[in-house]
């Protein structure tokens, strides 16, 4: 299994620790990951706020390089891969001779061969659970683990058509293959609010706060997301989130590799999870303990 | 005592046409009282457009072509003078709403488009892809909220107060607040749609299409006018009843029978399946009663096809449709032909109005318009796409029709409408503390099955006898319902069984109207006289209460340039 | 016998409580059906309201298990397989709640007033003559046209859920979208600057609205076409625009973003100051390098050479 690397704006900056736990567990996996040369940002949906056909351009040649080197693309982020995916059906119905125009001037071509893909979906879908299964080292056994979707990764269901947006299974599906106990709460398939940061900040603290609090009272030992956005959301403004709902207890977020990486037998340290703010000594108590 | 001069009931098309009118009037305080929030009114369920010759789609069309189309259309049984007025004034009413914002489908060069409907001569049906009506609903919404209609929101009509033949005001169930609210005003613009839902299940009408308006009035003294004129369109969705717009036959849709044919060539051989919606009714009624039909009992049914159309076609101009046959039967019409049979549509009758120009009743202060009314351009069958030209036309004369009058009038003494408020009170605390009785339900459904099997789109003397009888047993039945909701916030139980009284006040007069109207006459088709009798019914049938006796009268066409001649399409 | 069982949130005006209703299942029925079953065969007090049955009149928009949709065209069999034979029906969120599943459209249709949802035609047009609009035109707005006001889109927008002090429901900034995109329209300016008061830029793009729409109606995509038409006029000085603009100027410098770059131009130096607490923590643990400065990607001149192309293009 191999494919072109994604790894999106975040993982090289404040949410580096994923890269370091999804090269990880990808290595270990077997999957091999190639990390496309000369990337670009993706647009984050807020270029696409400002310059719509330059979004869609430049995701096409983000994608027109992974299609250079011959293999699907790969991300860990949601929003890279709605935008991505948003790009790509664009392209494909309507929109490709225009883009490709623009591309010429670059001396670059889109040409639909690579597809667009997550590491959630690729454990679901092309690495399979059976096999993930078989590579556990460390069971989590008695891990109560709340999954946290996040809006990307499902919405809207005609781009992101892996499972039903409304009932979406696969992260409690991998939970369970990794030995662990998932747990229902009521934020799993709420927003985090992190692409209005800056712009409705108060909201999105409340709405850190809130989840963190349902997830503690569902019972909760973490949090596991898909997307590193909604886990910087979530674990860099816990403390203010807290605050504002009223709520003492920590509440890990995993990034999904370094919940599998814990369960191929990694330490928490060497999946990045030292480098989160909120439960670093809770999940090392946990792990610890297992 | 809350007080209006011109009081609008009713926020479908000619409701909202008719407090935009009025409000522009100045001077003239506008109330808006509808029983559900605006924009839910049956005007959004037209689908198929609005008729207007406008010479966009054909320029030999004119004026004159959509008189005659329409008084041929009504079996000869619309008032002339009121058509003629009506059809001079509907391209200057279309452009209008152009201007209000209604987003028409335009042709090549940037006007508004039209395309062919049934019993039309020439293309004047402008549309809006095939959801016209929800368009034109929506605007006229925007614009009343532009000129600062006062909407009453979910107040539910009750009655309307009439002493000595002058209108007092009405009485409302406020459903929000939770009370019974007197309310005084100068005019009232009757304008609460048609009454379909008597044939509950059978009909395309969505459900509040209950006749509210139209027994309201007729309880307070002012007659019904051809009650009997029930339109049944050709293409309700066989399970459900659901509209398949005439458009699809407009857009060149098939009708065919188990054998594989399209039998409107028996039937009209020259308009097809774009004859009159009376015509084709009968013709799918007599397809499955010879047994050329498909499946059995009360959803049996013919094909619609449309697949020689093609992707393109369907998709941009029937996506509507389209969405309802794939959502309520399962089937997509790109792929499969579509099950529909006939289904009431359209009340032709209701509110004797005996002013065209302003759409007043014979009681002083009391207007009505749309679909609740009767004036009447649509006689005996209404045209496809004149619904919708219909209420926005009528809607204005009655908004000034109201105005003017509300300036000339004063508030009566508010007394008689504050007693008939603490009665409702009083009714209500009756009604919702029985312990027994029989059921809303039952009822309407028996209504719903005594209407369709014998005062459908076949009529016989004797069927009609007997539908007399069950429906007076049923009015009895409705003295002692029981209805159960004692909580007076948005108590929907006391409002269906309001509707449900509606329901059975207007069902009788149907019924009296179709059993004594000894001929047939567009919709309303005798098996034991089939043919048009002239000499004996060209004339309106008017049905009064007096107590709870009904009474019948007729009074003549009107007649001004086209005589009565064999009608064939 | 199959039994279906709606759990109700209802209330009766007053106080909220929850119902349970067990009914015989039937095939091929639909969410509305459940509720219509329930009011006539077992408890009549229940209030909710319908009318067109056919997805038209916006009347009968619920919430089951948290999901709104239009109960007269969603069929029950796919709830039940979506979330088995037990339902959690309630009233669409951020309304207020009147009584059971009735719910209050007075504060919303304050909104569309405020936001002037009308037509405001070309001083060239004349209610006499009409107007006029080419066919493209015509296409630009008639899926905006489209809106039923059901209140689907409100019901899960998560911005409004947070906060509705701030924003307006994503159906109003639909509809003013479509006067804007109306050719007929005169008023695009003003109707851009009064909307930028009224929480253009806090949407949070969840996309719940695009993904509830009954009518394929994409508020969240009518929001992004005001937000770039509002750069485009230049309203660039807010924190949205500023954020979105930085994320085109990085992209264009270097092809990466640089969170340091990004923050001072989205909330100003001030603002970054604000945020020093979080900042300190992120550097602490290591998320924060004050000297990263991302160098240009590996192929940027393609880069640039694509967003100029891009540039013209616009123009034209």
């Amino acid at each position: 299994m191999k494919y072109a690397f994604f790894p999106g704006c975040v993982l090289e900056g404040a949410a580096k620790e994923n890269y370091v736990a999804t090269t990880t567990i990808a290595k270990e996996l077997g999957i091999e990951l190639v990390e496309i040369d000369g990337w670009t940002c993706c647009g984050g949906s807020h270029l696409q706020d400002v310059d719509e056909l330059g979004a869609t351009a430049v995701n096409a040649r983000n994608i027109a390089l992974a299609e250079k080197m011959g293999m699907p693309l790969l991300t860990v982020c949601s929003t890279c891969t709605l935008m991505l995916r948003k790009a790509k059906a664009n392209l494909d119905n309507g929109q490709l001779e225009q883009i490709n125009k623009i591309l010429s001037t670059g001396g670059i071509r889109y040409n639909g061969t690579s597809d667009i893909t997550h590491l959630l979906w690729v454990l679901i879908r092309d690495y399979g659970l059976d096999r993930l299964k078989e590579r556990v080292k460390r069971p989590l056994t008695g891990l109560n683990v709340a999954a946290y979707y996040g809006c990307h990764i499902l919405r809207p269901p005609g781009i992101m058509n892996l499972e039903d947006h409304a009932n979406p299974k696969s992260l409690e599906k991998i939970i369970y293959a990794l030995g662990a106990t998932s747990v229902d709460f009521g934020a799993k398939l709420k927003c985090c609010g992190f692409h209005a940061t800056y712009t409705a900040s108060e909201d999105m603290i409340r709405i850190t706060g809130e989840t963190a609090k349902s997830a503690v009272a569902s019972g909760a030992n973490c949090i596991v997301t898909p997307c590193p956005l909604c886990q910087m959301s979530l674990d860099m403004n816990q403390p203010e989130g807290q605050a504002v709902v009223g709520c003492n207890q920590e509440m890990p977020v995993l990034h999904l590799s370094q919940l599998v990486g814990l369960a191929l037998g990694f330490s928490p340290d060497q999946l990045g999870m030292n480098m989160h703010i909120a439960g670093r000594e809770l999940t090392k108590e946990i792990i610890a303990n297992m | 005592m809350l007080n209006f001069d011109v009081l609008v009931i009713g926020s479908g098309g000619s409701g909202m046409r008719a407090a935009l009118e009025a409000i522009r009037q100045q001077g003239v305080s506008v109330g808006l009282m509808t029983k559900m929030f605006p924009t839910r009114s049956a005007t959004g369920c037209a689908q198929g457009g609005i008729n207007g010759s406008l010479q966009h789609a054909d320029p030999t069309d004119t004026i004159e072509k959509h008189f005659f189309d329409t008084v041929k259309g009504s079996d000869y049984l619309g008032d002339q003078d009121a058509i003629e007025y009506f059809v001079r004034h509907m391209p200057n009413a279309i452009r209008e709403l152009d201007y209000f914002g209604v987003p028409f489908s335009r042709d090549e060069e940037g006007r508004i488009a039209q395309r062919n409907f049934g019993g039309a001569s020439s293309p004047r049906t402008c549309f809006s892809a095939d959801v016209t009506g929800q368009v034109i609903l929506h605007t006229l919404y925007e614009q009343c909220l532009k000129y600062g209609v006062q909407f009453l929101s979910e107040w539910y009509l009750l009655q309307v107060v009439v002493d000595q033949e002058q209108l007092c005001g009405v009485v409302a169930y406020d459903l929000k607040g939770g009370r019974i609210v007197p309310i005084a005003a100068k005019a009232i613009v009757v304008a609460t749609g048609g009454s379909g839902r008597m044939y509950w299940t059978r009909t395309t009408n969505p459900f509040s299409s209950t006749g509210d308006g139209m027994a309201a009035c007729f309880n307070a003294g002012i007659p019904l006018k051809d009650p009997e004129f029930v339109q049944f369109h050709p293409t309700g969705l066989a399970g459900t009843g659901i509209l398949m717009s005439e458009a699809s036959r407009g857009e060149g849709g098939y009708l065919v029978n188990n054998l594989g044919e399209r039998f409107m060539a028996r039937y009209a051989p020259e308009k097809m399946e774009l004859a009159t919606r009376d015509l084709v009714s009968q013709a799918i009624e007599t397809e499955i009663k010879e047994g050329r039909g498909f499946g059995e009992g009360l959803s049996a049914y013919v094909q619609l096809d449309l697949r020689h159309r093609g992707r393109e076609t369907i998709l941009e101009r029937l996506p509507q449709i389209r969405d309802l046959a794939i959502t309520f039967e399962q089937v997509d019409p790109i792929e499969k032909p579509i099950p529909i049979r006939p289904s009431c549509h359209y009340s032709m009758g209701g509110i004797d109005v005996i002013d065209y120009r302003t759409c007043a009743t014979a009681v002083e202060g009391v207007y009505a318009v749309g679909e609740a009314a009767c004036i009447t351009i649509h006689g005996a069958n209404r045209l496809g796409g004149n619904s919708l030209a219909d209420i926005i036309a009528f809607g204005k004369f009655a908004g000034k029709g109201a105005a003017d009058c509300a300036r000339q009038r004063s508030m009566l003494s508010s007394d008689i409408v504050d007693l008939g408020a603490r009665l409702w009170e009083v009714k209500f605390l009756a009604v919702t503390s029985r312990k027994s009785g029989a059921s809303i339900t039952s009822i309407r459904d028996r209504l719903a099955e005594i209407m369709w099997n014998n005062v459908g789109v076949f009529r016989t003397a004797s069927e009609m006898a007997v539908a007399l009888q069950v429906v007076d047993g049923l009015v009895e039945e409705y003295q002692n319902i029981i209805v159960s909701d004692q909580n007076k916030v948005y108590n929907t139980a006391f409002v269906n069984y309001i509707e449900l009284g509606s329901m059975l006040t207007v069902a009788k007069a149907v019924v009296l109207g179709a059993h004594n109207r000894q001929e047939s006459r567009g919709s309303h088709y005798r098996a034991d006289f089939p043919n048009r009798d002239d000499e004996n019914f060209l004339k309106h049938t008017i049905v009064t209460k007096q107590g709870s006796t009904y009474n019948i009268s007729y009074r003549p066409v009107v007649v001004t340039t086209y005589q009565p001649t064999e009608r064939k399409y | 016998m199959r039994q279906i069982t709606y759990k109700i949130e209802r209330s009766d005006g007053a106080k909220s409580f929850v119902a349970a209703y067990s009914f015989p299942y039937q095939p091929g029925k639909t969410v509305l059906w459940g509720l219509i079953t329930i009011k006539e065969t077992i408890d009549p007090t229940l209030a909710f309201t319908a009318s067109c049955r056919s997805a038209i009149c916006g009347a009968c928009a619920v919430r089951v298990n948290g999901q709104a949709l239009l109960a007269c065209e969603t069929p029950l069999d796919a709830m039940l397989e979506r979330f088995g034979d037990t339902l959690t029906i309630g009233p669409i969120q951020n309304f207020k709640v009147i009584r059971d599943i009735v719910v209050d459209w007075e504060a919303k249709t304050k909104h569309l007033t405020e936001s002037k949802t009308w037509l405001i035609p070309k001083d060239e047009f004349n209610a006499l003559q009409g107007c006029h609009q080419s066919a493209a035109d015509f296409k630009q707005i008639n899926t905006q046209a489209s809106c039923i006001l059901c209140g689907s889109c409100a019901s899960e927008c998560a911005k409004l859920t947070a906060s509705d002090q701030d924003f307006l429901e994503p159906f109003t900034y639909s509809k003013v979208w479509k006067l804007v995109a109306d050719t007929r329209d005169k008023s695009a300016p003003e109707r851009l600057k009064a909307i930028l008061d009224k929480g253009l830029w806090k949407c949070m793009h969840c996309v719940e609205c695009v993904t509830k729409c009954p009518k394929g109606l994409a508020p969240g995509e009518d929001i992004a076409r005001l937000r770039r038409l509002s750069i485009k006029l230049g309203y660039t000085n807010s924190i949205g625009a500023g954020h979105a603009i930085a994320f085109r100027k990085d992209i264009e410098d270097t092809g990466r973003l640089n969170e340091i770059k990004l923050t001072l131009r989205s909330i100003g130096l001030l603002g970054s100051i604000a945020k020093f607490p979080l900042a300190l923590r992120l550097l602490r643990r290591g998320k924060l390098n004050p000297f990263h400065f991302p160098g240009k990607v590996k192929g940027h001149a393609q880069i640039q050479a694509i967003l100029k192309a891009v540039r013209e293009s616009d123009q034209k």
